[in-house]
């Protein structure tokens, strides 16, 4: 069977597209700094879907993690169809009250891992073509929501990486996707925070985990570019793409 | 016995005490008279556009670069020419502690800081899957973390000579992706969401935060080849030199205009990249892109 890649697969968004790929019937490469919560993730998928899942324990903020990961590929010599790149540090306002060590941290791991796992993974994905790339971007990458500084520019880097990757590797047979969720309550911090700045419509758009990653994975293996979950969401990010990117940085600090 | 010692003892550190003033003492008293302005990447291109476009506005500078040997002719032709002073350092950007180095540097003469210049990048023709992970990785460094970093270390010292600037130099290519220029078109895009940002979080600070967004700019005469190849006629009109740009920049700068893009036509084609869905210029770029490789190709073969 298949083999589907996931970076930042423990927990969160990462977690809901593992079990939406794992009913999908692919097996399964977790990749995530904890080792105890890969392992409980890896037990209960293998009970709920009969699948194969396999762990690695990386941290993706290291430079070479993705060399890594891809060494323990090709030594195991996994059939890989998707990678999906679901690892990302974000926060509120970032720039000013974080330590330069935290912000270099966020670009490595939103940007730089996923750009060097992709470099790395391209020759494989290209034999075992049709495959997917997916990244997960967020509506923060559409404008520059002032709040979040760092996390939107590693964000608004990756869309356009994203984009351009698609056009190069048309030819390929590698369709690659970005994913772009609102507001998902994969922790509470983040419902408090969002709740708290965002008000009704910030609960209002937030979708279900769960159902986000069924959606993304879905629209995923049918080779959708730009994947938004959530209706209200997907005409917040309209909004975003087209008010001016001035108003937006004036209303959002 | 002791007394000699100690009197030896004396007189050699008061020896090495007055060798070392000599060394570092003249160095750590700098010009108070004027304002500094500090380029990162100032020696060459875009950067000394900007450098000289200060030093004509009477500002100190203090330039950063790599090489040595450029900055040192920087610094003569903008010493000889506009009777400032000029300081230089020679770093690579790309690193972890530079920009920390760059601000206890600037901290420990308390230099009267007024302009940060973010003008060092690294760009390429082609990138993505052409270049080597450790490039698309340095790019990344120099690009996006040194612009962030620079701009938080130094900071304390903007806010402390408020009014004060920073100007952040990314390219059109941040404003739609380019597809031959992967990688590069991402880090810009960043560098552009990141002045938005800053800008307004800095606003209460009285620091105005700038984003230079030139179109193609002739610094090295690879770049005017490869404009002349992709985007043809139109390409070659649309482009400037770097000193017009630097004078452009540095004036829009102090009109605290928050995205500044030289040239007409530069400005035409940028409103309507950032107009259309990114996916048509994707594919718009893509197609300039095929064209120019089937003329390569079909040149080779005849």
């Amino acid at each position: 069977m298949a083999w589907a890649l996931i970076a930042g697969g423990s927990k969160g968004m990462g977690l809901s597209l593992a079990e939406a790929l794992a009913r999908r019937k692919f097996d399964l490469l977790l990749i995530a700094r904890n080792q105890s919560e890969l392992e409980t993730v890896r037990r209960q998928l293998e009970k709920n879907h009969c699948i194969q899942v396999e762990i690695l324990r990386a941290d993706l903020s290291m430079p070479e993690s993705a060399s890594l990961i891809h060494a323990w590929c090709t030594t195991n010599q996994f059939d890989i169809k998707i990678v999906c790149y679901a690892a990302g540090l974000g926060g509120s306002k970032d720039f000013q009250n974080l330590p330069l060590d935290q912000i270099r941290n966020m670009i490595r791991v939103n940007l730089d891992s996923a750009v060097a796992l992709t470099y790395l993974f391209i020759p494989l994905l290209k034999k075992s073509a049709p495959a997917h790339i997916l990244y997960i971007g967020s509506l923060a990458g559409f404008a520059p929501l002032s709040v979040k500084a760092v996390y939107a520019a590693s964000k608004s880097a990756l869309h356009s990486f994203a984009y351009s990757l698609r056009q190069m590797m048309k030819a390929d047979q590698i369709s690659v996707s970005c994913a772009s969720p609102g507001p998902l309550f994969t922790k509470d911090s983040i419902e408090k925070e969002t709740i708290r700045q965002l008000g009704w419509i910030g609960k209002q758009m937030a979708v279900d985990p769960e159902r986000a990653g069924e959606i993304i994975v879905s629209r995923m293996l049918k080779g959708q570019m730009m994947i938004i979950p959530g209706k209200l969401s997907f005409i917040f990010s309209w909004m975003l793409r087209l008010l001016p990117d001035g108003l937006i940085a004036r209303i959002s600090y | 016995m002791m007394r000699y010692y100690l009197v030896f003892l004396f007189f050699l550190f008061s020896y090495l005490g007055s060798l070392a003033q000599s060394a570092f003492g003249n160095d750590l008293q700098i010009d108070t008279s004027r304002p500094y302005a500090l380029i990162a990447g100032g020696s060459k291109g875009i950067g000394y556009g900007i450098s000289e476009a200060l030093a004509k506005r009477g500002y100190n500078l203090i330039l950063i670069a790599r090489h040595a040997d450029t900055l040192q002719t920087a610094k003569t032709k903008l010493e000889t020419k506009y009777k400032i002073h000029v300081e230089t350092l020679a770093m690579d950007l790309s690193f972890d502690t530079t920009a920390t180095v760059i601000a206890k540097w600037c901290t420990a003469r308390n230099v009267r800081l007024k302009i940060l210049c973010n003008v060092a990048g690294l760009g390429g023709a082609n990138d993505y899957l052409s270049l080597a992970l450790d490039s698309l990785r340095y790019m990344v460094r120099l690009n996006i973390e040194s612009c962030m970093a620079l701009s938080l270390t130094l900071l304390p010292l903007l806010e402390k000579n408020a009014p004060s600037y920073i100007l952040n130099v990314a390219s059109m290519a941040g404003f739609a992706p380019i597809p031959v220029k992967n990688m590069y078109s991402a880090t810009k895009s960043a560098v552009v969401f990141f002045s938005y940002s800053l800008r307004y979080q800095l606003k209460d600070k009285n620091i105005s935060v700038s984003c230079l967004c030139p179109g193609p700019v002739y610094t090295k005469p690879e770049i005017v080849k490869d404009t002349k190849e992709k985007l043809g006629w139109f390409g070659n009109k649309m482009a400037m030199d770097p000193s017009a740009v630097g004078e452009i920049a540095i004036k829009k700068t102090f009109n605290k205009r928050l995205i500044i893009v030289p040239g007409n036509l530069a400005k035409i084609s940028s409103s309507l990249i950032r107009f259309l869905p990114r996916r048509w210029v994707v594919n718009l770029y893509g197609s300039a892109g095929n064209k120019s490789k089937k003329k390569k190709s079909s040149s080779e073969k005849s």
